[in-house]
């Protein structure tokens, strides 16, 4: 493999910095360049960040087409109610594709484009369909949904366009002690709102895994889209009592309510969050195991577990070097 | 205390397999405290485990021919069904006693509460999507032919499911009531026959192969039907 240039959108989140991680660490990227609009994570020892905000989008485009990146991840997709509110997300999200995509296709050089996709696309499971594989047609109810799908035809167009392999990984919400994620978040709360008709199974995604099976979409030019979802599963019920909180059920007209208190709680519920809670949200992750070999995800329940395994408050001592 | 400190693993209760009984107190602190598997299909292996004593006290199953049963890895068990909702427990208390895996049978309701409830104790929906997702998890599959009335027909493969019936092992099966009022006592005989397998090559994206296939396994649950009932 001659990859040299590889270029990171959305680098400043915790899954883009833990994928320039992996990747600095590939003796086939040459160069490693991210760009977001907050600043990576953790310490990076070879990429470079350009902060560029999606909406700047000539600004981005103008810096993709210097650039000339031979593989993109793309990672600029951002989720509602994890960091910023739903309209600015869509608005990133839309912006930063489109000045992506159209500047590294225009430099005639790239090679390779995954994007960072989810099971939100999917939409609700259905009485005839509950573990959607990659066949399936999508079928998003949710403005999150609805802007992953765009994200993936974007990728789709320039696939056809530029002739080139394009994978989307549709990741199951991805869900650590330090990934903003709303259902993380609203998992958290004491009380955590349930469907008081319903107690249906959702699949996590560990963080880790997420940014392993970019980097290995990557090496293997997996083309079409992909679920990356471990196994097993989880009821709202259920993780509220795994982590020891109190499931409060909620009524299909009492959402909205809930919603507002969660908000002044700290934890904001999106539209695709409602759908996990009310109808769940899992998928077949057979092909990932299959194409990417990724065999050894972590199962739903570990997740939860890490995530309750984050303490509120990390006590530490006057007397005592912690670090 | 940590909270992590307290979480218990998931004890003996699997996914694929039947565990025994806890204590009544052991069982309500599990489900108070969440520590139970959950499959993506909605599968709740505690309460599913619950409710087979309950299966076995009122359904008594004869088994002939348990050695045909894959004891591990994806498989379909084909079978013949009447009209009422037996064979399917029936069918899935006779896997359990011959291979000692949980049957994932075919057919969950499209109904509010009854389908979720079905699902808690195993069921999946009746598509092709599903069911070739249950057979990559590596689960044992129970598909019924159509109904039968009086159980003495195969009854036609479910055209729907017709390609994902050949993508792994096909075991048929005939469930018949033991006697002639074994359906009014609850007793029940389930033959299983050996492989249905086709003679040359085959594409399983190839309809023609999932028509032949149908042929086979309708012809192969016949065969088992009409063999002497040992009551």
């Amino acid at each position: 493999m001659t990859v040299t240039r590889v270029l990171i959108t959305g680098m400043g989140g915790e899954l883009g910095t833990r994928v320039a991680q992996l990747i600095e660490a590939k003796e086939w990227a040459d160069d490693v360049v991210g760009v977001d609009f907050v600043p990576p994570r953790r310490r990076l020892r070879r990429a470079q960040f350009r902060r560029i905000d999606p909406r700047e989008p000539d600004r981005m485009r103008a810096f993709v087409e210097e650039y000339a990146p031979h593989v993109v991840a793309h990672f600029g997709v951002y989720e509602p109610a994890s960091r910023m509110t739903p309209a600015s997300a869509h608005e990133r999200t839309e912006l930063c594709t489109q000045a992506t995509l159209h500047g590294a296709a225009s430099t005639g050089v790239l090679e390779y484009v995954v994007v960072r996709s989810g099971l939100e696309v999917y939409g609700p499971p259905s009485a005839r369909i509950s573990v959607p594989g990659e066949d399936v047609i999508p079928d998003p109810r949710t403005p999150y949904g609805r802007s992953l799908l765009d994200v993936e035809g974007a990728a789709k167009g320039l696939a056809l366009r530029a002739g080139i392999p394009v994978g989307a990984l549709r990741y199951a919400p991805v869900v650590g002690s330090h990934v903003p994620s709303p259902i993380g978040r609203l998992l958290r709360l004491p009380v955590v709102p349930v469907s008081a008709l319903s107690d249906p199974p959702f699949s996590l995604l560990h963080p880790d895994d997420a940014a392993e099976a970019m980097v290995v979409a990557i090496e293997r030019r997996i083309d079409g889209p992909c679920n990356i979802v471990g196994p097993g599963a989880a009821t709202p019920w259920q993780a509220a009592r795994l982590g020891g909180r109190v499931p409060m059920p909620v009524v299909p007209g009492g959402w909205g309510l809930a919603g507002r208190v969660a908000e002044i709680a700290g934890a904001a519920i999106a539209p695709h969050v409602v759908e996990l809670l009310r109808h769940g949200c899992t998928g077949d992750g057979t092909r990932a195991r299959e194409r990417l070999g990724l065999t050894a995800l972590a199962p739903t329940q570990q997740v939860l577990r890490e995530l309750f395994d984050w303490a509120d408050v990390v006590p530490i001592a006057m007397n005592r070097d912690v670090a | 205390m940590n909270r992590a400190d307290a979480i218990e693993p998931l004890g003996q209760l699997e996914i694929e397999r039947v565990s025994r009984a806890e204590p009544l107190l052991d069982a309500l602190r599990r489900r108070c405290g969440g520590h139970y598997p959950i499959d993506p299909f909605g599968l709740d292996a505690q309460i599913a485990d619950a409710v087979q004593p309950l299966f076995r006290a009122a359904i008594r199953v004869r088994v002939v021919g348990e050695q045909a049963v894959p004891k591990q890895g994806p498989a379909l068990v084909v079978a013949n069904r009447g009209v009422g909702a037996v064979e399917p427990i029936a069918l899935g208390l006779a896997a359990l006693q011959a291979s000692g895996r949980r049957l994932r049978n075919v057919g969950a309701p499209r109904l509010p509460f009854v389908g979720a409830a079905t699902r808690r104790l195993g069921a999946i929906a009746g598509s092709e999507h599903d069911v070739l997702a249950a057979l990559h998890a590596g689960h044992i599959v129970g598909v019924p032919l159509a109904p039968s009335g009086l159980r003495i027909h195969a009854g036609d493969a479910p055209a729907a499911l017709a390609t994902a019936l050949t993508h792994s092992p096909i075991v048929p099966a005939a469930v018949v009531p033991r006697g002639r009022v074994g359906a009014l006592t609850g007793s029940w005989e389930v033959r299983f026959g050996s492989l249905v397998t086709l003679p040359d090559p085959y594409d399983p994206r190839d309809p023609l192969t999932a028509g032949r296939f149908a042929d086979a396994m309708q012809d192969a649950v016949a065969a088992l039907l009409a063999s002497p009932t040992d009551s």
